[in-house]
């Protein structure tokens, strides 16, 4: 792997506090698909609280890397670890029970589903643990009210802005309390005020220690919200760099 | 053209399930149509063609001869509406002694019927002369025998037997003769029928107009009129011929032709569902093919011909797959047809052949037209920004409802899928109600025909016939008379009951054709139990016989006719049960009555009802111990038939019920490409391959339970309309113990197969999804 270091930035959190308290371990990560190649040797750690945003041009496999840390897809070789479990030693059911645990997703499209109302699209990541209907519900209202979307509870994707279905996506993503938040392209279907409104939440998240790894084209958002930037092309890390948030 | 077959060529590649699916299914339609057109065509086919080709006699009458004139009857000829007539040829009723019938395969003792005819041939009932040659001089006879195997020549054909008559010189048989109208048991010649002493005249005619009895009816009204009264003392139609041998293969056609109907509305509801779902699903490629130039007319034709291929494909496949399995099941519903003495040939028309193979491609071409149409309406830009079409219905409501249901909610999610897509779930529903109710109906057919099979069993409860030996058959005789037979079978070890049962042969007074008794003499627990209507007969003069019996006979129950002996003894009987099935020259009676008919008759034959768990084989050693001239032979408790309608019932339910499982599998194909952007954030967020397929099978679980529930009254009501149709065409009578086969228990089971057949189509897609890929998916739009 080839890590470029930049110098003149602000500091992160040192490389032995990252081991220490490391929530993602990724090392030598392959992926495949036929002839080619989507990532092609990748090592990556995350500590806990830590914000990591993974920046390269279109094709360069930083969706492919978020997937492989999520447990969406399996390398054709190396290893992810996530909060100390090793995700190729688990098969599909064991990979789900991880998301539902340690992982929550955010989407550029959010991902609701249509037929159900915000609240119950929120509810749904806590019902499908088992938690009573109610319970979920109460808590999705907590996060809906968190995320200042409570008055549109009852309100169907349809009928949300593009703002606020991301909202709503991230309240669903937090429903479990997850180790890792995860987010593609968050802002990228969004206009400039919405995504700012993002943005803000994000590093409103991040400042509660909520570990956050984002991918995206947005230089804006990686240096808004994260405190290190990956940089990748080809399937490789080129470069890394720890970042001091904008106001 | 090219641009549209290109098109379609590579939507059918694109759809490879579903194009499977569609093939499929019109396979399975097609096959059933074939076996039962098949039917339909080898029930009317070959007796038409054959009576067409030998010109057939329409009616068969017989004059008394003290009343009408030779000449008389030669006028006849001319009257209005005759087309061709032959005769009159006298006609004699001689007594077939035992001795000869033992050594002539097919020949029974007692009456036959001889007419005096110059030829074979003629314009009307030309003879099928296989064997020897025409009786030109005296003490020649030809008989009237089926052109079996061995008949004609070897040593049992009757071929040079002598028939010695008393008082009589003997007569030689010179020929064998088929006919198709049965105008005879044998021939003479017209100058050998005089020393028979005939006492009437055979007339055969053919009438311009005889397609009905009616028509028939003013024939003979037309060629009788004019004569003495009474001089017509009998006549027979070829309807009755026909309906005879359409008889036992019309027991199966009303069944086939439903389940062909059930199939196709599948194939239709189906193909419907597939083509919308391409629709629906393929707005995008609507909009681009629309968007490069395509006419509405081009993008309809490229979704037609898209359904056209596998339809095609599938028919023919079907009528080659029914041309195949036909020709068995035709073999075994037409064992031993015939007409008159003409053995049927069953071969199945090529038009049924056609009409399936072009029929159901055109059908399935009309299903896929209304949602082709859809495509022809559709906007170029609205199809290529929508996508897919827009979800419907109530599915946000219901949803919002199920997710208070305290169900688990990957079950909750499931039942409330369907309502996003009501018109593909009320075609599933369609396609699940129409596999239950050909569940249902093939259940309640099966268990009406089981309890007939089980009451048609020939030897009734009867475990063994015990058959008196005759030395005649390289036999022992046994030492026992008749009656020391019955009581020593009975004293033996294991023995519940006896029957003895022997036959004689006697004539209805005032009918040519002979009719057979069945005497039975005590063992009545070991008769069958298959009486459809009235009672047993109950002690002498009184008599059982098969509905078919009384069609041919126009006698109803409770009428009292006269019979005849063969020594002239006369006994007044009344028709007082109606049994199931039989054949249409039999009776059963009393023994009494057997013996008021002719005393020396002797039983033949003993049904043994044996006590529960006894061994048929130690039977058997201690019968022959006991007299080494009874020969016990175990029964069969099979009844072909029954075992035939639902072994073909069982094969085409389950065909069927896979087809509708074909149904519902489209659709869980449909919605999980649809939904494949939902079901990849459920999995984001922890939704385990178990909870993927739980929710989708539950999406169809719940619309086959509301097939179920429709389903089933469907399936009975076809079960009532089919039973009766059977009945009549197959000349049976079911009594109303055999039709209560509807219980509650059977019931719930048969509304449950709803789910089942749901769970059976929504299972294996749904593992699909469960295992599918969906990382891509989520970072698209």
């Amino acid at each position: 792997m080839t890590t470029e270091d930049i110098s003149g930035t602000a500091p992160g959190p040192g490389p032995a506090a990252v081991h220490e308290q490391g929530v993602v371990r990724v090392s030598g990560l392959r992926k495949e698909y036929g002839d080619t190649v989507a990532l092609n040797g990748v090592s990556l750690e995350i500590g806990a609280g830590e914000a990591v945003a993974v920046m390269g041009p279109s094709g360069c496999g930083k969706s492919t890397l978020l997937n492989m840390i999520a447990g969406l897809d399996r390398p054709s070789a190396g290893q992810v670890c996530v909060h100390g479990e090793d995700l190729g030693a688990m098969n599909e059911t064991g990979l789900a029970l991880f998301r539902r645990r340690r992982i929550g997703m955010i989407f550029q499209f959010f991902n609701l589903i249509d037929d159900l109302p915000t609240i119950d699209n929120v509810a749904l990541a806590a019902q499908l643990t088992g938690t009573p209907t109610r319970q979920a519900r109460r808590r999705a209202l907590e996060l809906l009210d968190e995320l200042g979307i409570a008055d549109r509870r009852n309100v169907y994707p349809a009928a949300l802005s593009g703002g606020e279905r991301q909202r709503a996506a991230v309240a669903r993503a937090l429903m479990n309390r997850p180790a890792l938040l995860l987010a593609d392209e968050p802002t990228g279907a969004l206009d400039s005020h919405a995504g700012e409104q993002v943005m803000d939440l994000l590093i409103d998240l991040n400042e509660l220690g909520q570990t956050l790894l984002l991918v995206t084209h947005d230089q804006t958002l990686a240096t808004r919200c994260a405190g290190r930037l990956v940089l990748m092309a080809d399937g490789r890390i080129t470069g890394e760099r720890a970042l001091e948030r904008s106001a | 053209m090219s641009a549209v077959w290109r098109a379609s060529r590579a939507a059918v590649r694109r759809r490879r399930l579903q194009t499977s699916v569609i093939a499929a299914v019109v396979l399975v339609s097609s096959t059933a149509l074939v076996v039962a057109l098949g039917l339909l065509d080898v029930a009317s086919g070959p007796f038409d063609r054959l009576f067409g080709q030998v010109h057939g006699a329409h009616v068969v009458a017989t004059f008394d001869a003290t009343k009408v004139s030779g000449a008389e009857l030669e006028r006849t000829v001319k009257r209005p509406g005759v087309r061709a007539a032959a005769g009159p040829f006298s006609q004699a009723v001689i007594d077939m002694p035992e001795s000869a019938a033992s050594q002539m395969p097919g020949m029974a003792p007692g009456p036959l019927t001889v007419v005096g005819r110059p030829d074979p041939g003629g314009d009307v009932d030309r003879l099928d002369l296989f064997a020897g040659h025409w009786a030109t001089g005296p003490g020649q006879i030809v008989l009237a025998l089926p052109d079996a195997p061995g008949m004609g020549n070897g040593p049992h054909s009757p071929l040079g037997k002598r028939i010695r008559l008393s008082g009589q010189r003997p007569l030689t048989v010179v020929g064998l003769a088929s006919s198709v109208s049965g105008t005879a048991q044998a021939w003479v010649s017209p100058q050998q029928i005089t020393a028979l002493h005939p006492t009437t005249y055979q007339m055969l005619y053919r009438f311009d107009r005889a397609a009905t009895a009616r028509e028939i009816s003013e024939g003979l009204s037309a060629v009788s009129a004019g004569l003495p009264f009474g001089s017509l003392v009998a006549h027979q139609s070829y309807l009755t011929l026909k309906a005879q041998v359409a008889a036992s293969p019309n027991a199966y056609v009303p069944f086939l032709l439903a389940f062909g109907i059930l199939g196709l509305l599948v194939a239709v509801l189906i193909v419907g569902n597939v083509v919308s779902g391409a629709v629906v699903s393929g707005f995008r490629h609507i909009g681009v093919l629309k968007s490069l130039g395509f006419t509405p007319r081009q993008v309809v034709a490229v979704y037609l011909v898209m359904v056209c291929v596998p339809a095609t494909a599938g028919a023919l496949a079907g009528t080659a797959l029914g041309g195949v399995l036909a020709p068995p099941l035709l073999h075994q519903v037409f064992q031993g047809a015939q007409l008159g003495t003409a053995t049927v040939h069953p071969t199945i028309s090529s038009w049924a052949y056609v009409t399936a193979a072009l029929g159901m491609p055109l059908t399935v071409l009309l299903a896929a037209l209304i949602p082709a149409l859809r495509a022809h309406r559709l906007s170029a830009a609205r199809a290529i920004s929508a996508g897919s079409a827009p979800h419907g219905g109530r599915g946000p409501a219901v949803q919002r409802w199920l997710s208070g249901v305290r169900l688990p909610r990957p079950v909750t999610l499931g039942l409330g899928l369907p309502f996003a897509r009501p018109g593909r779930a009320l075609l599933t529903v369609a396609s699940v109600v129409l596999g239950v109710a050909t569940v249902t109906f093939a259940t309640g057919l099966s268990a009406t025909m089981v309890a007939y099979g089980r009451a048609e069993q020939d030897y009734g409860t009867a475990q063994s016939t015990v058959w008196r030996g005759q030395p005649r058959f390289d036999q022992t005789a046994p030492r026992h008379n008749d009656a020391a037979t019955q009581n020593l079978l009975r004293s033996l070890p294991h023995v519940a009951d006896v029957a003895a049962v022997g036959f004689i042969n006697v004539r209805i007074l005032g009918r040519s054709e002979g009719v057979a008794i069945e005497g039975v003499r005590g063992g009545r627990s070991a008769l069958p139990d298959n009486l459809a209507r009235g009672r047993w007969m109950s002690g002498p003069g009184e008599v059982v016989a098969s509905g078919r019996f009384l069609a041919k006979q126009g006698l109803r129950l409770g009428d009292s006719f006269t019979l005849t002996g063969a020594d002239g003894r006369q006994e007044r009987v009344t028709l007082v049960g109606e049994i199931l099935a039989g054949p249409e020259d039999w009776m059963r009676a009393d023994w009494s009555t057997v013996t008021a008919l002719a005393p020396e008759a002797q039983a033949n034959q003993y049904w043994v009802h044996l006590t529960r768990g006894a061994d048929f084989n130690a039977y058997k050693k201690a019968v022959q111990a006991a007299d080494p001239g009874l020969y016990p032979t175990k029964n069969t408790m099979l009844n072909t038939d029954a075992v035939t309608v639902i072994s073909s019932a069982s094969a085409l339910t389950l065909m069927l019920t896979l087809v509708a499982a074909m149904g519902v599998f489209n659709t869980v194909v449909l919605n999980t490409r649809e939904r494949r952007r939902d079901l990849g954030m459920l999995k984001s967020i922890g939704m385990t391959p178990r909870q993927v397929t739980v929710m989708m099978v539950a999406s169809m679980a719940g619309l086959g339970l509301v097939g179920g529930i429709l389903g089933l009254p469907l399936g009975v009501a076809a079960y009532h309309v089919v039973i009766p149709i059977t009945e009549h065409a197959a000349q049976l009578t079911f009594p109303a113990r055999m039709l209560d086969v509807w219980h509650p228990g059977l019931m719930t089971l048969l509304v449950l197969a709803g789910v089942v057949i749901a769970a059976l189509g929504a299972v294996l897609p749904a593992r699909a999804a469960a295992r599918q890929t969906i990382a891509r998916v989520l970072h698209t739009e």
